[in-house]
């Protein structure tokens, strides 16, 4: 529907611009014309607004041939038509107008066709104007649109960063590697220094890189292998970690805390319960044009159902869709003793994203 | 006071110990690095207190409990955070210490463990407590059930049906059964309503393994199981069930 019937003050204005527009072809009737005064009124005014709902239609013109892609040629041509089809319409509407105004058995005065040139002129002007009006609304409305998307997406990338440095800073993980530094502390200064250092780079690293959109794919794995340094001073010879990263996909730029969750869960949710403990390994690898990503762990059949990992898998999931769209894909294989998610995602340079 | 250290980081145990060996008359008798350990030590060494780390691998601290039952000794969790652990804590009058441990509270908390030794205060019931622990919303998802000394982590869908049996609870999982001391009444309010249904005073079924309903007698029904076996069915039972699966 035409979006100006959404608003009746909207409507109201603009057929009280097409009763101005029909004084004015009053006041040409009578000074140029020379017609009297009460039929020039009678005339044109609803004559006029005629015109101005006729014109309601242009807006459906509009929205085919939205002004960025359309050739100008053709957008030429499908106006010029359109016009003189509107225009043609209007003067056998305002023929008909004119004969119903006319008193009964009388004739139309041989200086009234005179006028009929004026009329086709005013008409033309008239719907250029309409025309030239729909654009410029159309494109007020873009850019509002525009704008408003741009502030909706804003707050969304603030949610979602938000979101991200919650899950960094999460409460068990700070705990328990402070209780660790604690133990440290008595028996192993260097130990216990160490593992302030090791936290300090995770914190700051988890800061710096959640404000941003994308990064190659070494920084998250520098992050990811930070978190299981600081978890195997907790977990001792229990956690192992084996990193595979093929150097040609070191630069792919991946969403931030892409990597991290997923090792995070591959610990908490799968070595975590295993009583000799396991290895989490990841592997990165090109392959046909796709980064291929996987994050593998055993864990114990009989552990509790949890609730977090599906969050933080939520989390990967709707970062990489951010940043890639539909192109990339998130699997996750959870067997009875082993875990494993891997991302496919295009394997798109940091230099060529950021020139 | 005899003491037994949980915890399946070596580093948290250590600390503890460290803190606990400043303290009078206290004697660390063992250390436990999992869930298993910690009840074979509990009931070789016979502990006045247990300091029990909730997060562990194959049994929680809560399990411990539970798998100690009466014999469970004085009881201190330790836990780094737990929203839901410390409100059932609170609920429950149970005292707990986070980690890292500062010395004062855990000198406390000592002080507090051996009024209770004193006073033979029994333990916290291990399954009121891990019920009121569980996050909202979820229900039990597994059963401990010590058999012929052996512990058995039954997860619930492999359970067939329960029956009662004196104080006993009968687990029927794949032709084998597995005893437990139990209510009914106060398993049923753990589970899952809409996947356990109490068709019977003294059974419980696992609605997936029912095939089908037959009429026995008036007011009462057989619930035919996927395996064979026919279960008795009362007139409530009949109208629960019927309710869940229309």
């Amino acid at each position: 529907m035409h979006p100006i019937f959404k608003h009746r003050g909207r409507l109201l204005l603009y057929l009280a611009v097409w009763v101005v527009f029909g004084l004015l072809l009053t006041v040409v009737f009578v000074f140029g014309g020379g017609a009297p005064l009460d039929w020039s009124l009678e005339f044109a005014v609803p004559v006029a607004v005629v015109l101005g709902l006729q014109s309601l239609s242009f807006w459906y013109v509009v929205q085919a041939m939205p002004p960025d892609d359309t050739p100008v040629i053709r957008m030429a041509v499908i106006w010029a038509i359109a016009g003189v089809v509107s225009l043609l319409v209007w003067i056998a509407l305002a023929y008909a107008w004119a004969m119903w105004l006319l008193p009964e058995g009388e004739q139309f005065d041989a200086s009234a066709i005179s006028m009929l040139p004026l009329l086709i002129f005013a008409g033309a002007i008239g719907i250029l104007l309409a025309v030239l009006g729909h654009y410029l609304a159309g494109a007020f409305q873009r850019s509002r649109n525009a704008e408003r998307r741009a502030l909706e997406l804003q707050v969304l990338a603030r949610e979602a960063e938000l979101k991200s440095l919650r899950a960094q800073l999460d409460p068990h993980f700070l705990f328990n590697s402070l209780n660790s530094v604690a133990a440290l502390i008595g028996n192993d200064t260097a130990a216990a220094r160490q593992m302030c250092f090791l936290m300090a780079q995770f914190f700051r690293k988890s800061l710096t890189l959640a404000r941003q959109q994308a990064i190659p794919l070494s920084e998250e794995v520098s992050l990811a292998e930070t978190f299981l340094a600081i978890e195997k001073v907790r977990f001792g010879d229990r956690l192992q970690t084996r990193f595979d990263i093929a150097d040609d996909v070191r630069d792919v730029a991946v969403p931030p805390l892409m990597l991290q969750p997923l090792v995070e869960n591959a610990v908490h949710h799968g070595v975590a319960h295993m009583l000799e403990g396991g290895e989490v390994c990841v592997q990165a690898r090109r392959r046909e044009g796709f980064l291929e990503l996987v994050v593998a762990n055993p864990c114990d059949p009989d552990r509790p159902p949890s609730r977090s990992t599906g969050v933080g898998l939520a989390n990967v999931r709707s970062r990489v869709e951010t940043l890639c769209g539909h192109r990339a894909s998130v699997d996750v294989d959870a067997g009875e003793t082993a875990f494993r998610v891997s991302i496919l995602l295009p394997a798109v340079s940091t230099q060529s994203t950021h020139p | 006071m005899r003491v037994l250290i949980v915890d399946d980081e070596t580093l948290a145990r250590s600390i503890l110990a460290e803190h606990l060996a400043t303290l009078p008359e206290v004697e660390i008798v063992g250390q436990a690095a999992n869930g298993f350990e910690a009840v074979k030590l509990a009931e070789e060494l016979n502990p006045d207190l247990m300091f029990l780390d909730i997060q562990m691998p194959k049994l929680s601290g809560f399990e411990v409990l539970e798998l100690l039952g009466a014999r469970a000794p004085a009881v201190i969790f330790t836990t780094a955070f737990d929203e839901f652990a410390l409100r059932a804590f609170e609920v429950h009058a149970v005292d707990y210490l986070l980690k890292p441990v500062e010395p004062p509270r855990l000198a406390a908390a000592v002080e507090r463990a051996a009024e209770r030794v004193r006073n033979r205060t029994p333990a916290p019931s291990a399954e009121q407590l891990s019920a009121a622990a569980r996050p909202p919303g979820r229900n039990l998802e597994r059963i401990l059930i010590r058999h012929e000394g052996r512990v058995h982590v039954l997860p619930l869908e492999k359970i067939d049906f329960i029956e009662a049996q004196d104080d006993y609870l009968c687990f029927a999982t794949g032709g084998k059964r597995l005893r437990k001391q139990q209510t009914m009444s106060e398993l049923e309010t753990q589970l899952d309503p809409t996947r356990f249904v109490r068709i019977h005073r003294s059974f419980i079924l696992n609605v997936e393994r029912l095939a089908r309903i037959d009429l026995y007698g008036k007011d009462s029904w057989l619930a035919i199981l996927a395996d064979g076996s026919k279960l008795p069915m009362s007139r409530t039972g009949h109208t629960k069930l019927k309710e869940l699966i229309g």
